[in-house]
């Protein structure tokens, strides 16, 4: 750059200070009023939206989807594109290391690339229009991050995918490619180059914006599925306990007491050491307990039950068992309020509900079996429409008013036979100890009522207290 | 009373003086889009703020972080609240930073005398980014387990030594408590120590040559 043109900067800002203003008082509260509207975006961020859960590291869980903090997807997004290509996809590198770096060192680079003296819009349409495209690109990138990229049995990519490689990819390059060649001939081209370059810039950008629009009406982006996470230790109790009477009740019983397993498969008449006792709980520390849970004790005949160990229980969900185990029977501790989640029983003439009163009582006493992998006769009891569709006796099970149906006899401690060859068909339920009578009864009087669902069905259903009889 | 007491302090600290070089500047006529360097700077005081408080109870060991965090959700007064200031805070950082590239960029502000404010400007971004990188490992969460596991990986494709970096990064061939203290030390640290000399430097530059006009016709 040569002398007089520096000069002529150095004169052309003196001049614009000269009709301008003073950092203090005049600018200096524009300053404070955004960064005070700031602070109060983050306030309210972070009390009516908070930091979403997630479980605890699992390094044994492969199975994980990984997903980056949400300003590098565009990154991620485009190694995942350009591994879709044909031959160099392989050559990671060129990808991951190569073209960011050659984009880090041209934005560092870029007062010393740049040339151009000019400083006003109109006379910057290159380095303007490459910006625009590539701001477009990373734009388009980030939104299409959690759309996957697919192919079809034949092995080629499915109309959406290739889509989203145009409009990620090809679209952008061949923008760049032309504003480079439209930059050469602007000596030949005059004003006209910086048109061409402007219409350029704003069809690829416009082209990128609506395929990426089709590909998310196309495919809509794929949901996340949402995880248990108990903050507070009532909450970590409750998921605690709901996961005990999923995974440890059949052998160690609703309340830790049992000492010889009953009605196992496998296990029948294991001796186990009751594990609510005072020797257990003072000399076991958390991580001790933790640690049996996730690798079990083989010799003793106990199954692992850490996804590390081929279980289906990650650490943080150990970890709830564990504060259950400790806060319920430790008698050093003091179970917080609202901890203890109750099965609510239905009040006298009140037809109970499946939302209300038959799904937690469900939870605690027979999903531990009546779930998917389990021996149950196919019977799956985890949700509302399961427990009314599955199962190999399913027409006999459950029918609304039926005294004589299976469920009924079986929670009241009888065996129902095979009618044709007299075998034990189904045993009482739960096998080894029946539930409380106030919950038998609440079961019994949600199928005599026809099985709502919903607690306003089943308000529809109650009798009005003055006609009850 | 006070002009004396003011007097008295003026003539050892030059209050006058510094009250000229740092506010009392003259300035092209103001605009919004200025505002995004000091907002830029304001989301970096605040996170060190939050970020000091979090450290008093936060433990960078696998075997506490993620409980250590649990605590200061659910049983720290107002935990919950400078956690997610700085959570949000992070995200808002990364995007005003990234703004204010892009308007000193389409103003052509980088252009002479103030070529080496730009690059420092782009120093900053990037390490605004590692601050990002690094403190999303920290809660020892899945989300961050795994994104770290793969960022680290991506950072083995350098040819010849990728490896190296790899293992650099994590301090072993997987992801440790080795990795969790290296991560922790640079986003405590390293990077803020970095980022506050550079910060530094870009307002020292910014104060020297005085804020960028727009252009108009004739630039």
């Amino acid at each position: 750059m040569r002398e007089e043109h520096k000069k002529a900067i150095h004169e052309k800002y003196q001049r614009v200070l000269q009709k301008g203003e003073r950092f203090w008082p005049d600018s200096i509260y524009k300053d404070l009023i955004i960064s005070f509207a700031i602070f109060l975006v983050l306030v309210l961020l972070a009390t009516f939206v908070g930091v979403p859960g997630e479980p605890k590291a699992d390094p044994s869980d492969s199975s994980y989807v990984p997903k980056p903090e949400w300003y590098f997807l565009f990154l991620f997004k485009f190694l995942a594109m350009y591994g879709q290509l044909p031959a160099i996809g392989k050559v990671e590198w060129i990808a991951a290391i190569l073209i960011p770096v050659v984009v880090l060192v041209g934005l560092f680079l870029l007062p010393l690339l740049d040339r151009n003296l000019k400083r006003h819009y109109s006379r910057r349409t290159l380095a303007l229009t490459v910006m625009v495209v590539f701001v477009v690109s990373m734009i388009v990138l980030t939104l299409l991050a959690s759309t996957p990229l697919l192919a079809d049995d034949t092995g080629r990519m499915t109309l959406p995918t290739q889509m989203q490689m145009w409009a990620g990819l090809f679209v952008p390059a061949a923008a760049y490619v032309v504003l480079a060649g439209l930059g050469l001939l602007v000596k030949k081209l005059g004003e006209r180059a910086g048109q061409a370059q402007a219409w350029t810039a704003g069809v690829a950008s416009l082209a990128m914006i609506a395929l990426t629009a089709a590909v998310l009406v196309m495919v809509p982006p794929v949901e996340v599925e949402e995880v248990l996470v108990a903050g507070t230790i009532p909450e970590q109790i409750t998921a605690g306990q709901d996961l005990y009477f999923i995974h440890c009740v059949e052998c160690h019983g609703d309340d830790g007491t049992v000492t010889v397993i009953a009605g196992v498969e496998g296990l029948e008449g294991t001796v186990v050491s009751p594990i609510n006792s005072q020797d257990v709980m003072y000399t076991f520390t958390d991580d001790t307990l933790a640690n049996i849970i996730n690798y079990g004790q083989q010799d003793l005949g106990m199954q692992p039950f850490g996804v590390a160990y081929g279980g289906e229980l990650g650490p943080s969900e150990i970890g709830y068992i564990v504060t259950f185990m400790r806060y319920s029977w430790d008698d050093r501790m003091e179970i917080p309020e609202g901890a203890v989640s109750t099965i609510p029983v239905p009040a006298e003439g009140e037809v109970p509900s499946y939302e209300i009163h038959i799904q937690p009582l469900v939870q605690r006493y027979c999903v531990s079996c009546h779930r998917a992998g389990k021996e149950n006769n196919n019977f799956l009891m985890t949700s509302y429409q399961e427990i009314l569709t599955t199962g190999d006796n399913v027409d006999l099970n459950i029918v609304a008013g039926d005294m004589e149906a299976y469920l009924i006899l079986v929670i009241n401690g009888q065996q129902i036979l095979d009618p044709a060859m007299g075998d034990l068909l189904v045993d009482q339920m739960p096998p080894t100890r029946l539930m409380p009578p106030e919950y038998i009864d609440s079961l019994t009087r949600w199928i005599m009522a026809g099985m709502p669902e919903m607690a306003v069905e089943a308000q529809a259903l109650s009798p009005a207290p003055a006609a009850a009889p | 009373m006070w002009k004396k007491l003011f007097d008295w302090l003026d003539e050892r600290l030059g209050l006058n003086d510094l009250y000229k070089a740092t506010l009392d500047r003259p300035e092209p006529k103001g605009n919004w889009w200025n505002t995004l360097g000091s907002a830029s700077l304001f989301l970096f005081l605040l996170q060190g703020a939050t970020g000091i408080f979090l450290m008093v109870y936060y433990t960078p060991s696998p075997d506490h972080a993620y409980d250590s965090i649990q605590y200061i959700m659910n049983e720290v007064a107002f935990g919950w609240l400078i956690r997610g200031i700085h959570h949000w805070g992070a995200t808002l950082m990364v995007l005003v930073v990234f703004i204010h590239m892009l308007r000193v960029f389409i103003t052509a502000s980088y252009k002479y005398p103030r070529e080496l404010t730009w690059i420092i400007g782009v120093g900053l971004l990037l390490l605004t980014l590692g601050m990002g990188f690094t403190g999303y490992l920290l809660p020892w969460n899945q989300r961050a387990f795994w994104a770290t596991t793969v960022g680290t990986e991506i950072a083995g494709a350098v040819p010849f030594i990728g490896e190296f970096i790899t293992s650099a990064l994590r301090g072993g061939s997987d992801l440790s408590a080795l990795t969790l203290s290296r991560f922790f030390s640079a986003h405590i640290w390293m990077l803020p120590a970095l980022l506050s000399g550079l910060i530094g430097a870009h307002i020292y530059l910014i104060m020297r040559h005085g804020e960028s006009a727009f252009p108009d016709k004739d630039d």
